[in-house]
């Protein structure tokens, strides 16, 4: 959608005189209309927005009757974007076509069968002896956001006929509650108490709240939003906890953990959340991995919707939306919703006239699938870390020769001519990748030597001098006394595009694509063992030698050390080999734990 | 202990090089009014041991007794307070330190002490000598910050304290500093000094010493007397008695780089390139300081240079030691140099032998 109906609107807004009267009058109630939504900020938006879709409509020439539905178009589609807005939150509102749609039986489910038949025979197992103790009786679900997880667990408790009773998330507190709170005299207690004591209470009791005073055939017990965690020590209250659940619960329990682990890979967050699931998968608890749910059927489940709805959205559309979902079917459903919001009135209306548009919108579909970013709907695509360096070191290029860019391009020197770029712009896949100068700069300068051809030494130097560059950018002016972070922030960006595009420019021919691991730069570790060592030496300065003034650490290191290595001066562990020995490498500080995980990920040839 | 500090001489009649000056600051100190100093000179040329024999011919004997302490400062800075950790030495009479240690933070240091000393101010019987030394190394290593906020204080508490400063190189020490100083340059010794202090200190051991020997330690030193004297001592360890033409053991780091830059002569890849980091990297891990090494690294390189290209190369040694100043990671900006070189080098090379 989009272009084909904005160029309409440009003609009409634009000519107001040529059309003939009612459509001016019409155009401009519909302004009026539109003006008065409460939900609008910026009017000038809502007008192009609301025209947009009145002009999509095929204008009929009978003034009043327009007038009319024109009327009735504007309330409906404010109606319903308002109410989008402010329900979108709460549960159980049929408006919306997530919570409309959601599966109630297991043959709705979009989730592959195999998947549903194995969580389903396990509840079946557990609520069948659920006497029995010696089972572990907790599931861990695991899958993106949104590719059905709670569903099928709901599914499946209405078809083996058991009550769900999940764990109702406390409601974040806001800080004017907090100050509240406790001048009233409550004590705050964080997310993680509160589950503490939840898991608590219902491995004494079980679940014998108010509310269950029916006795109700089998219980589930769902456990949908771990709290989150925040370090170390909490970390572990949380695993502790959890783990007492699993010994102790009678109940069948389902614990849903959402996987970031494919987007945030450097997050220290999500390393947590896999370490949980390891820990608790390895005390016992079985483990289903939901996959992102397949583009057929999400497009399976929104063809249906639309059926159901009878909206008619084209098949490309569909498609797009499958595609740019991600696999993830809550979010393909609310865009489906979103966009035939737009189209809602067209098909309340006569809509033969529309038909001829049809071929037209088609082309403009496929059009749009290259942009991807502009579609209104879909989600930023990130990329890892890795991903968006993988990119930038192998380089990949159009071998075409340019005859493309030479209309209204610069005039360049041979030597500065590079073919282009096989990816989008660097500045974007940077965005992507959430990508920090620092951590990009260092990443380059520790692997771009690899990518370098044996014989370019002049290349491996245009590069460095790049790096060189988003360095000197990227240290904190000296002189000035006053920080300006927004000016630090332009310097990032512009530290972190010197650094990539350096690379993708110095880079003449890269090496042609294999496999490579990406090495963690080792400056970090030289950084955290120089650190070590000065403190060493500076501790050493007043005791090895008695020298009644104080030197300065490069004399120390440059002249004293040496020396004292050559005299063997109560430093006998030096003496022997030399401190270059290749033994004593960076000093034996251990980052093995840290290391290994990084080291794992490969580039492969994208 | 060792020769440097054995024979470091206590008063300044002892002293062997700069005689003049030391006559000079004797004058000076025995008129009892001392103006704040300022030491400068290349390492090894004897700041230090002046200044602590100008303290003592201020304050005689007992400024030779001096405790080492890690002391610890809270600076209330506005809005949150900052813990300092410095090592000092001090006498009953002055105060020693490397301000600059505390890195970041280093003006909060220098403003910090002050106070504290003008507030106890030592008060003797005599009602004498109304005034604590603070002695600051490394000035030039100073932040800018640091500098204001030490001219600032150098005026208001002028009266309870003396500064002595000490530095390597005047030009980073800011004018507003240098002006209100005594500027005292201290040359590098010469090298019939040098040997001239190495067979006082043989004599005094008891070492026979062939002649020319400490004028090959004196050439091999720098210049600097600090250096001369240890690699004089590991000489002596190594091998006594002395021949004439005994190697004398060159430090450990710059064989290293000596063995960096002929590996860089060798081969002219990226694939050597990665390997010369690696070796960069241990001299970092070392404490070499990255302008330390790059000098050498570029002495080592223009022993072998064709000298067409030797202009070519300074210009870029000299181009990436100011980035390095400017920059943050040293090895950007070292392996840029070495890149550049090997690129220079190798098309050198192509072009003379095809």
């Amino acid at each position: 959608m989009g272009k084909g109906k904005r160029n309409s609107v440009v003609v009409i807004s634009s000519s107001d005189d040529d059309e003939d009267k009612d459509n001016g009058f019409l155009l401009k109630t519909g302004f009026r209309f539109s003006k008065s939504a409460p939900t609008r900020k910026n009017p000038k938006r809502a007008k192009r927005l609301s025209l947009a879709n009145s002009c999509s409509w095929p204008l009929q020439p009978s003034g009043s009757s327009g007038f009319d539905e024109v009327k009735q178009f504007c309330e409906e589609f404010d109606q319903g974007f308002t109410q989008f807005k402010v329900t979108s939150g709460s549960r159980g509102n049929k408006d919306l076509w997530v919570e409309k749609y959601k599966p109630s039986c297991l043959e709705e489910l979009a989730v592959h069968k195999k998947k549903v038949e194995e969580v389903k025979t396990w509840f079946e197992e557990r609520l069948r002896n659920c006497a029995d103790d010696a089972q572990n009786n907790v599931i861990l679900i695991s899958g993106q956001a949104g590719v059905g997880k709670s569903a099928t667990l709901y599914a499946i408790a209405c078809h083996l006929g058991a009550e769900v009773h999940e764990w109702n998330t406390p409601t974040p507190m806001i800080w004017q509650e907090h100050l509240h709170n406790s001048n009233s005299g409550m004590r705050y207690m964080s997310k993680l108490d509160e589950f503490e004591s939840f898991v608590e209470r219902v491995r004494k009791y079980g679940l014998v709240s108010s509310s269950f005073t029916k006795v109700s055939p089998s219980i589930i017990l769902l456990i949908d939003d771990l709290p989150v965690v925040n370090g170390k020590v909490s970390y572990g209250r949380l695993q502790r906890c959890l783990h007492l659940l699993l010994q102790s619960i009678r109940l069948p329990t389902a614990i849903l953990i959402n996987d970031y682990s494919t987007y945030e890979s450097v997050d220290q967050h999500s390393r947590y959340w896999e370490e949980l699931q390891q820990s608790l998968q390895s005390a016992g608890a079985y483990k289903v991995t939901f996959n992102p749910i397949t583009v057929n059927s999400i497009k399976r489940v929104l063809s249906k919707i639309c059926r159901v709805e009878r909206v008619e959205v084209c098949d490309g559309q569909i498609d797009d939306i499958a595609k740019a979902s991600g696999g993830d079917i809550r979010h393909a459903i609310t865009a489906l919703q979103y966009l035939s919001l737009k189209a809602l009135p067209i098909c309340s209306l006569s809509s033969p006239m529309r038909l001829p548009a049809y071929p037209q919108e088609n082309g403009n579909c496929s059009g749009h699938l290259d942009e991807g970013f502009s579609l209104p709907f879909g989600k930023d695509a990130t990329l890892s870390l890795f991903h968006a360096l993988g990119k930038f070191l192998h380089n990949k290029r159009d071998a075409r020769s340019l005859v493309t860019s030479d209309r209204d391009a610069i005039l360049l020197k041979e030597k500065f001519v590079r073919c282009p770029l096989k990816m989008d712009a660097p500045e974007l896949v940077l965005r992507q990748a959430h990508g920090q100068a620092r951590l990009i700069a260092d990443f380059l300068h520790e692997n771009v030597q690899d990518f370098v051809s044996e014989e370019a030494i002049q290349d491996a130097w245009v590069v460095n001098s790049y790096l060189s560059d988003t360095d000197l950018l990227l240290s904190p002016p000296t002189g000035c006394l006053v920080r300006k972070f927004e000016a630090e922030n332009v310097t990032q960006s512009v530290a972190a595009s010197v650094a990539v595009r350096g690379v993708l420019f110095g880079n003449t021919n890269p090496v042609s694509s294999r496999w490579h691991a990406i090495r963690r730069p080792a400056l970090w570790q030289v950084e955290q063992s120089l650190w070590c060592n000065k403190r060493q030496l500076l501790s050493q300065r007043t005791d090895v030698h008695s020298s009644i003034s104080l030197n300065n650490l490069s004399i120390l290191a440059t002249e004293f050390k040496p020396a004292l290595n050559w005299l063997g001066h109560r430093e006998p562990e030096e003496t022997d080999g030399g401190i270059y020995s290749s033994d004593k490498e960076y000093h034996g500080i251990s980052l093995d734990d840290k290391d290994d995980e990084i080291d794992n990920d490969e580039i492969e040839d994208w | 202990m060792l020769w440097v500090d054995k024979y470091r001489p206590k008063t300044l009649d002892k002293v062997l090089v700069h005689q003049d000056i030391a006559q000079n600051l004797k004058k000076l100190v025995t008129e009892q009014d001392c103006p704040h100093l300022l030491f400068y000179g290349p390492s090894g040329s004897g700041k230090k041991t002046l200044i602590m024999a100008l303290l003592r011919q201020m304050f005689g004997p007992s400024a030779d007794k001096v405790k080492v302490e890690n002391k610890n400062w809270k600076v209330d800075a506005g809005t949150r307070t900052i813990d300092v950790e410095l090592t000092t030495l001090s006498s009953t009479h002055h105060v020693e330190l490397n301000p600059s240690d505390a890195g970041f933070q280093d003006r909060y240091v220098v403003q910090e002490i002050i106070k504290e000393m003008a507030k106890n101010r030592p008060i003797d019987t005599k009602g004498k000598k109304g005034f604590k030394v603070l002695v600051l190394n490394e000035v030039d290593k100073l932040s800018r910050e640091a500098q204001h906020s030490l001219r600032r204080t150098m005026e208001k508490y002028s009266a309870s304290c003396r500064l002595i400063l000490c530095c390597n190189s005047s030009s980073k020490v800011t004018e507003a500093v240098r002006s209100r100083c005594l500027n005292m340059r201290i040359n590098a010794p010469r090298e019939e000094e040098i040997a001239n202090v190495l067979e006082f200190i043989s004599k005094k051991e008891g070492l026979q010493l062939p002649s020319g020997f400490a004028d090959r330690i004196a050439q091999q030193s720098n210049r600097s007397l600090r250096r001369a004297i240890l690699s004089f001592e590991t000489c002596r360890v190594q091998q006594y008695p002395f021949t004439v033409n005994q190697a004398i053991p060159p430090m450990d780091w710059e064989e290293y780089v000596s063995e960096i830059a002929s590996s860089i002569f060798k081969e002219q890849s990226p694939k050597r390139l990665f390997e010369v980091r690696g070796k960069l990297y241990e001299l970092l891990i070392n404490c070499i300081p990255p302008e330390i090494i790059l000098k050498r690294l570029l002495y080592e390189l223009l022993k072998k240079l064709d000298s067409e290209l030797k202009h070519e190369i300074s210009h870029w040694a000299a181009y990436y030691e100011h980035r390095l100043r400017l920059g943050q990671k040293a090895i950007f900006h070292l392996e840029a140099f070495v890149a550049k070189f090997m690129s220079i080098y190798k098309g050198f090379l192509i072009e003379t032998f095809g």
